[in-house]
Parts: C-alpha cells; sequence; structure tokens
C-alpha cells in the first residue's frame, strides 16, 4: 500500500519574455525559495536542509548537494510527468520530505537570421521530433498539433475557427487577474480570428508564447504532514500518464490524443472519480492549452462533455454566469491562464499549473479564485513529439477527500 | 542585492556533426535515391504495412519484409505553416501532411506542394503522387508529394522527375 502524498508548498515565479537578471540556476533557485516560504506559512518550520531529494537533477545552486535527484524529459508534459514522479518518491517510502522543480530559460535561444528568438526556440523544441521522417519536412510544435485539431475537424466539425478563438479569449482574459502571467489582454473573437496566421487554421492568438520561469512544488508523506503541523495540505489522489504513437500518421484516429483519455481514467480510477461524471466531481481544470484547438479537445478527451461537443460547450456559453468553462462556469478551464494567458514555460508549466491548482483548493489564488466547493482539482500537461505524451493529476484538500 | 543592475548577455552556437546509420531501415533511403522507389514494410504475422517502414511489427513482434508501395495516395491531413523554426522561416509559406499511401495502413509526413498553395487544395481526401528531385541524396528532401492533377507540370520541370 502506497503512502499518502500532500503538496505542503508552492512556489512560482513571474512568467516573462526574458529574464535578462536571471541564469537558469537563478531561477531555479527563487522558485525553491517560494516553495519554502509558502511550506512554512502553511505551517512548517523548515528550510532546504529538510529536503530529502528532488525530482529534477539541479542541486548545487539550490544548496542540495549530495541527495538523490532525477531528471525528467518528456517535453511539454515534463511537469506533469514530474509531479508524478516525485509523487511516487514520497508514496513509495524513497523521501518523506521531496522538491519537484522545474526551470525553462529558453529564451536564451536567439536566431541570427531574424534577429528574434522564436524561430530559434521553435527550432531547439523541434529537434526532439523524429529527425529521420519528420524533422526534415519542417515538422515543429504548431504544425503537430494543429494536424490533430484539423483532424478532430474533419471527423466531427468542432472546433471551428470561431470556437477555438472563444478558448483565447478566455485564457488572455483570465490572465489579466494573475499578476504572474506573461500575456494578460482583454480580447474578442474578432481580434484572434484577424491575428497573423501561423499554421493553419492557427492564428498567432491561438498559441501560447514561450516563456521564462521557474515553478517549484514541496512533497510531503502523510506523516510529515501531521509532524510539520500543516494547515493547508493539498492531497495528491490520483496520477495518471500515458504516451500515444509518437508517429501521428501511424495513430488509428489521428483527431485524438489516446494518451489524454488513457492519462485521464487512471488518474480518476485512482482518485476514485468517474470518468463520464467528472465535470461535476472537481472544481476547476488546470489544462494544457498550448493551442486553443486542443483544450477544446481536451474537454472531450479528458470526459467533460461527449465526442464532438467542446467547441459549444465554450461558444454557447460565453457571456453566461455559472456555465462552460469559463472563470465564473460550471467547471472553470485554466483560471490562471493557461498557457495562453500566462506563457509556456515548457519545463516548468505542469508544475505551475499543479501549484495553481493547488492554491485553487486552499483558496488561496488571488483575484482568479474560483469557486471551491468539491474541494477537488486536476492539471493536466502533454507534450512530446505528435504531443503524445500525457499525465494528469487529481489533487483535494481535506474537504474533497471525504 | 545590486543597484543598476545591468545585463551582459553571450552569443553562442552549438554544432554537432553527424553521421548515423538509417540500420534495418536503410533499404528505404537506398531505394528512394537510385531507383525512386517507395519501399514500405509488412508485417509476416499480421499481414499490418508499415509507412515509414519498420522492420519489425511494433504490434506483434514479429519481423516484417519489404513491400514495394504505390506512389500514390490520400491526404489524410494537412496544413499550411506561415510560421516556423530558423531553419524552415526562409521557405515559408509551405504544406505538409500526413499522406496514406495506396496499400499502406499508416501514414507517411510529407511536404505537400502545389501551384495553387490554399487549404482547399491539400484537404484530406486529396489524391497525391510522389515526385523526385533529380539530384538525390537518400533522405527524406528527395521527395515530395503534389497534387496528382499537377503531376505532370511538376515533373516537366528541370530539377524534377517523376518515379518508377
Amino acid at each position: 500500500m502506497s503512502r499518502k502524498v500532500a503538496i505542503i508548498g508552492v512556489g512560482i515565479t513571474p512568467f516573462r519574455a526574458r529574464y535578462l537578471d536571471k541564469t537558469y540556476f537563478e531561477l531555479a533557485y527563487d522558485a525553491t525559495k517560494l516553495a519554502l516560504e509558502d511550506a512554512n506559512n502553511n505551517g512548517a518550520e523548515i528550510t532546504h536542509h529538510n529536503l530529502e531529494s528532488t525530482v529534477y537533477v539541479i542541486n548545487s545552486y539550490i544548496g542540495m548537494n549530495n541527495k538523490p535527484g532525477t531528471r525528467i524529459a518528456s517535453g511539454g508534459a515534463t511537469g506533469g510527468y514530474t509531479v508524478r514522479m516525485a509523487y511516487s518518491e514520497v508514496a513509495s517510502g524513497l523521501s518523506d520530505l521531496c522538491l519537484c522543480l522545474g526551470v525553462e530559460k529558453c529564451n536564451d535561444c536567439y536566431d541570427e537570421q531574424t534577429g528574434v528568438t522564436t524561430p530559434e526556440v521553435l527550432n531547439a523544441i523541434a529537434y526532439s521530433a523524429d529527425m529521420t521522417y519528420e524533422y526534415p519536412m519542417g515538422m515543429m510544435a504548431a504544425s503537430s498539433y494543429v494536424s490533430m485539431v484539423n483532424a478532430h475537424y474533419e471527423e466531427f466539425g468542432n472546433p471551428t475557427e470561431e470556437q477555438m478563438a472563444h478558448v483565447s479569449v478566455k485564457n488572455h482574459g483570465n490572465a489579466m487577474l494573475n499578476p504572474k502571467a506573461q500575456s494578460p489582454m482583454k480580447i474578442t473573437v474578432e481580434d484572434v480570428i484577424n491575428s497573423r496566421i501561423i499554421c493553419y487554421p492557427f492564428k498567432m492568438l491561438d498559441c501560447c508564447l514561450y516563456s521564462e520561469a521557474s515553478a517549484a512544488l514541496i512533497l510531503a508523506s502523510e506523516e510529515k504532514v501531521r509532524e510539520l503541523k500543516i494547515e493547508k495540505p493539498i492531497w495528491i489522489t490520483g496520477v495518471g500518464a500515458a504516451n500515444t504513437d509518437c508517429f501521428i500518421g501511424n495513430r488509428e484516429d489521428m483527431g485524438r490524443l489516446y494518451s489524454n483519455i488513457h492519462a485521464a481514467k487512471a488518474a480518476y480510477k485512482m482518485a476514485e472519480l468517474d470518468y463520464n461524471k467528472i465535470k461535476s466531481q472537481i472544481d476547476l481544470a488546470e489544462l494544457h492549452d498550448a493551442f486553443s484547438g486542443q483544450e477544446v479537445i481536451s474537454y472531450e478527451e479528458l470526459g467533460f462533455v461527449p465526442f464532438g461537443e467542446g467547441g459549444s460547450w465554450i461558444e454557447k456559453t460565453f457571456e453566461k454566469s455559472g456555465e462552460g468553462p469559463w472563470l465564473d462556469g460550471e467547471l472553470p478551464c485554466c483560471p490562471s491562464g493557461g498557457l495562453i494567458g500566462c506563457g509556456h514555460a515548457v519545463g516548468a508549466t505542469g508544475i505551475m499549473s499543479t501549484g495553481e491548482a493547488a492554491f485553487q483548493l486552499r483558496g488561496e489564488a488571488g483575484k482568479h479564485q474560483v469557486s471551491i466547493e468539491k474541494g477537488r482539482a486536476i492539471s493536466h500537461s502533454i507534450g512530446g513529439p505528435g504531443a503524445a505524451y500525457a499525465a494528469i493529476i487529481v489533487m483535494a484538500n481535506e474537504e474533497g477527500l471525504k | 542585492m545590486t543597484e543598476n543592475f545591468q545585463d551582459h548577455q553571450i552569443r553562442d552556437a552549438i554544432k554537432i556533426n553527424y553521421k548515423y546509420t538509417m540500420g534495418g531501415q536503410s533499404k528505404f533511403f537506398i531505394e528512394v535515391m537510385k531507383n525512386k522507389k517507395l519501399f514500405g514494410t509488412k508485417c509476416t504475422k499480421c499481414g499490418k504495412t508499415w509507412m515509414p517502414p519498420r522492420i519489425n511489427c511494433s504490434d506483434c513482434y514479429e519481423p516484417a519484409d519489404w513491400v514495394e508501395l504505390n506512389q500514390t495516395g490520400i491526404i489524410q491531413v494537412s496544413t499550411i505553416v506561415w510560421y516556423t523554426t530558423s531553419a524552415f522561416i526562409k521557405a515559408i509559406p509551405y504544406g505538409i501532411g500526413f499522406i496514406k499511401l495506396d496499400g499502406a495502413e499508416t501514414a507517411l509526413f510529407q511536404g505537400i506542394f502545389s501551384e495553387n498553395l490554399v487549404p482547399s487544395k491539400i484537404k484530406k481526401g486529396k489524391r497525391v503522387k510522389a515526385v523526385f528531385n533529380k539530384e538525390r541524396e537518400g533522405k527524406m528532401t528527395d521527395f515530395f508529394f503534389v497534387p496528382e492533377d499537377e503531376y505532370e507540370n511538376w515533373i516537366s520541370k528541370p530539377e524534377y522527375e517523376g518515379g518508377v
């Protein structure tokens, strides 16, 4: 029987296009320090000396020499997978206090020919695609996600360009309330539709921006939670992950990410929740909205609405309080602003979204706090070649355990 | 900590040269380069036809045999790229998509060229045919697909030719 595991501290740095005043290691230190301070505000009295292990192999700069550290590399799903492995460290008894850390400094890349960072960041990330069959054809993140979205549209007539644009309106809008977000914007569906084309039919405002940031969680065993007298532990009640075929062309249904479906079902089952009723069992979902169309498909794949109804779920509930995935909706999705609103600090994003969900369940999310009635939330990470990897974390506060 | 922070950035580059083997898949690239043929593989047990080829069937863990495929196929899904990586930014706009060759069960990711590159021209269900560069080096960039009704025009250009 595995041990219960809780998030006792969360540290998230602001998401920014560029930190000229921080290196990779300095950002990691900042998030770690914030997480320790948060744990201490949550009842603990600990320093970095009390941390027994890290999942992420930075040690020297954060004062963790001579302790175990494991690196996770799962593309955009790195954050979710890192939480999963940190959970395993504590649940298995290997560690009683584990630091789960993610850092991103991607905008150190620089494209000399255009004089900007983004094309070189895209290129560095595209190296994670298959180098023989796919990279030489110009494969990159947007073109792999857009392939799934276009195939989904062909099968279900959903999501339309307008429906995708609603996700952009929502997440940029939610980010207005999150002081750590990189892209707060009050925009309209027309603004999104009229923004420059990136990869048909994705427009610029359908896409997240690459960010630099760091995020850290401190995970503790139940015994440690009691010993440290933690006031608001957020229990990790379910972890699920799955990898589908990295070659999109090998997939039976190109318009579906079966990894999302399998990861969600595994995570919900572990948390004793029901895939078919999940929308009414959780208070919020921090989703992996690297591209607006993928968030719409995730509504379906994660069991919120039936297949083919994701687009209408967001479009028809626009400006209707208590409905849909909006901040004041029936199931707020990406209240933080998600990747589109906060930015995508690839190695840190899934840890940020898990930490954001934990803040929400503690009632300490700030201006973007949503109503917490059930005491449960999920975070969702996807990434890798063809967005093949998925990880889902289910969390609960003390009320949500009942 | 410090007042009047001033940043300092350094220009640098990482370049690594490779000479990596295509291993068991080598035949695919040799046939493209020398004979303008497209070879997939067929599982000796379940009969699934893999393209890109795999010499082992990942479904039933049995060997797969080489099988020559048609050079025509159907677009499963596609897009047109207008903003991209530093390595491809000079090529925009370009069409790419997943093409299921006639007789194959998996789809190959490839460039889709058209004299009139608009979404409707390269959408799902459109039939395409392979066109080869005259100068080939045994790489995926040795060939691409064009709409079947543009095929004759493309192979009449001096740098391209039709397959066998």
